[in-house]
């Protein structure tokens, strides 16, 4: 994956921001313009908190308009993993739809801490979307809660979105500049794991076993149970190739499926968010952490002055 | 026999336990336990003896071998239902203490092997891995008793062909010398590599076959044998164009390793292919992820239709 530092030619995406007032100026302004998109025949996908959406689906039918998924727990919502979910959608949808606009609109209740949910998402939108041709139209308050908000929204979108079209965005800065200029978000503590164990390059094989076995009982049939240990696998492989020579890893067995996190002490990561895009066929490295990104419900990476840490969350 | 002359045979194409003899086997690693017992297993099944393979419950029982089995093509439950093949708890030979006993027990297998039409017996498995044994005194008897009925029974129905199995890590090399003694002839397996999670043995100049379990720790080696097989495959104008990697008891793969091989196939010259075959699911799905079917230079075979045995 390489992050360009300005929009890179090659970026088929258009990805712009248009403010809104307040609840009721939302809705107008969604409605708007799903509308002229529906009229102009283009496939609509939506990615709006559930009032939004009900307001729009009222006002414009659900005729050429699929539903995004947005039904993430507080306290699991990954900027990361959202964008990565949505290159999935987008891509599924692209293949049967010439014309596809996904309208988003920012929900509070992802804000988390600081609301660098939505600085995360919008940022690493850019590289999981960047060659799919589509139109991405972003509905951010002018005045949220937390200024992160806004300050991100004016920093990932290199167009502005009006009334009589795109616009450049003066403030728009590249993913790597954004990421670099802010701490990563790290996710809500959990609890003690149910299970922890120190491991080096050459204890993999009992990184693996100990997955496996806490899998079992968790109702994962036996492919999925083989998926996931290969993701465990892969970042903990990439822990102590590209980290540290020894590295940690944690589990946690919820009645949701596992998590895990897997943390190193290395430094500084040459790519602020890894494994977004699929790497070049030609390219030998880079791949594992992106099939680990589309087996996991959830792959959450941060770095902080202690390492490199990585979350996991996977269902049955 | 008195002599103590040791025979030492290497297992592959043309080597093997000779029928009618006992052997021991001192492996350095599960995967080569695996690969000696599925191979006498099978040459036995061939020949239509009865093979009563005895396992200690360690390690998840008698499943190990039996997958190996079946990885090697073997009919398991059809001649597990048969009877052909009995799996027996080491127990039972444990119980047999003195040497009286032991030769009666044999008498009695053998006995049965033969009423019930087999053309010999054939018995193997992992020696005296109880943790509360204190090796030596029942073991020596057991494998006196066993040259004892080998000698009086060389050929005919009740010829007994027996091959004790031993884990290296457990016996100090005058231990492994002594049980080398005991034993008229030595299997030896050797590998072109075996790290305890890995395998890889050589069938033939450009035919590997990899057992175990591939990662960031010994993945270097599966490209270095591979470029060395194509390496000798270009050289001889009589070898085939294709190396084949049998991966049928590969059960782990990474990703790294999955584009090692996509890559290593793509850099082949036209005129050659990399074959990997009997690939289980698995893996299959890595290399699917890793661009294996758009490398023209790449066969994959799964195992169609292979029945694995249940647990």
């Amino acid at each position: 994956m390489k992050v360009e530092p300005r929009v890179p030619e090659q970026t088929l995406l258009r990805h712009s921001v248009e403010f809104h007032d307040g609840p009721t100026d939302l809705v107008t302004r969604l409605t708007a313009i799903a509308r002229a998109r529906l009229e102009r025949g283009e496939q609509l996908a939506l990615a709006l908190p559930a009032g939004a959406e009900r307001a729009v689906l009222e006002a414009v039918g659900t005729a050429g308009v699929a539903l995004l998924e947005t039904g993430f727990p507080p306290g699991v919502a990954s900027g990361q993993t959202t964008a990565v979910l949505r290159a999935r959608e987008l891509r599924t949808l692209v293949r049967s739809e010439p014309t596809v606009a996904l309208l988003c609109a920012h929900d509070p209740a992802l804000d988390g801490a600081d609301g660098g949910y939505w600085t995360e998402l919008d940022a690493a939108l850019n590289v999981t979307l960047a060659d799919l041709a589509i139109d991405v139209i972003c509905l951010y308050p002018a005045f949220p809660l937390h200024l992160e908000v806004l300050d991100g929204a004016a920093a990932n979108h290199p167009y502005l979105h009006t009334a009589c079209g795109l616009r450049p965005n003066p403030d728009y800065r590249c993913p790597r500049v954004v990421l670099a200029g802010r701490p990563r978000s790290q996710p809500a503590m959990l609890g003690p794991p149910d299970v922890r164990l120190e491991f080096n390059s050459w204890d993999l094989h009992d990184v693996r076993k100990l997955v496996a076995t806490s899998l079992t009982g968790l109702g994962f049939d036996a492919v999925r149970a083989e998926d996931v240990v290969l993701a465990v696998n892969e970042i903990a492989t990439n822990a102590v190739e590209h980290g540290s020579a020894r590295a940690e890893i944690q589990l946690w067995s919820t009645r949701d499926g596992l998590i895990c996190e897997i943390h190193d002490s290395g430094g500084a990561l040459d790519e602020p968010l890894p494994g977004l895009k699929a790497p070049h066929p030609a390219e030998p490295r880079g791949r594992g952490l992106w099939i680990a990104r589309q087996l996991c419900d959830v792959l959450h990476v941060w770095h902080d002055g202690r390492g490199t840490h990585v979350r996991l969350h996977a269902g049955a | 026999m008195g002599s103590g002359r040791v025979d030492v045979v290497t297992q592959g194409e043309h080597g093997e336990v000779a029928p009618g003899s006992h052997a021991c086997a001192v492996a350095v690693s599960d995967e080569e336990l695996r690969e000696i017992t599925a191979s006498f297993v099978s040459s036995g099944l061939a020949r239509r003896e009865q093979v009563l393979y005895f396992h200690t419950g360690d390690e998840g029982g008698a499943g190990p071998v039996l997958d190996r089995l079946a990885d090697d093509r073997v009919p398991v439950s059809e001649t597990l239902s048969s009877g052909q093949l009995r799996v027996i708890s080491a127990a039972a030979l444990r119980r047999a203490s003195g040497p009286h006993q032991v030769r009666g027990l044999l008498h009695e297998l053998a006995a049965a092997a033969d009423a019930q039409g087999w053309a010999g017996l054939r018995l193997t498995g992992v020696v005296g891995e109880s943790a509360g044994d204190a090796v030596p005194a029942p073991i020596a008897q057991y494998d006196a008793a066993v040259n004892e009925f080998v000698r009086t029974h060389p050929v005919g129905p009740r010829r007994l062909t027996a091959l004790c199995l031993y884990d290296d890590g457990h016996y100090s090399p005058d231990r492994i010398a002594e049980i080398r003694a005991v034993h008229p002839q030595v299997l030896r397996a050797p590998a072109a590599y075996d790290d305890g999670l890995l395998r890889i043995t050589r069938h033939e100049p450009t035919a590997l076959r990899l057992a175990g379990e591939a990662d960031h720790s010994n993945r270097e080696v599966i490209v270095k044998l591979v470029e060395r097989a194509l390496d000798q495959a270009l050289r001889s104008p009589s070898a085939p164009a294709e190396v084949e990697l049998n991966l049928a008891s590969l059960r782990f793969l990474d990703v790294t390793g999955a584009v090692a091989l996509v890559h290593t196939a793509e850099e082949f010259p036209n005129s050659h292919r990399l074959v990997l075959r009997d690939v289980r699911p698995a893996v299959a799905r890595v290399l699917d992820r890793c661009g294996a079917p758009f490398a023209t230079q790449l066969v994959v075979t799964t195992a169609a239709g292979r029945a694995r045995p249940a647990g």
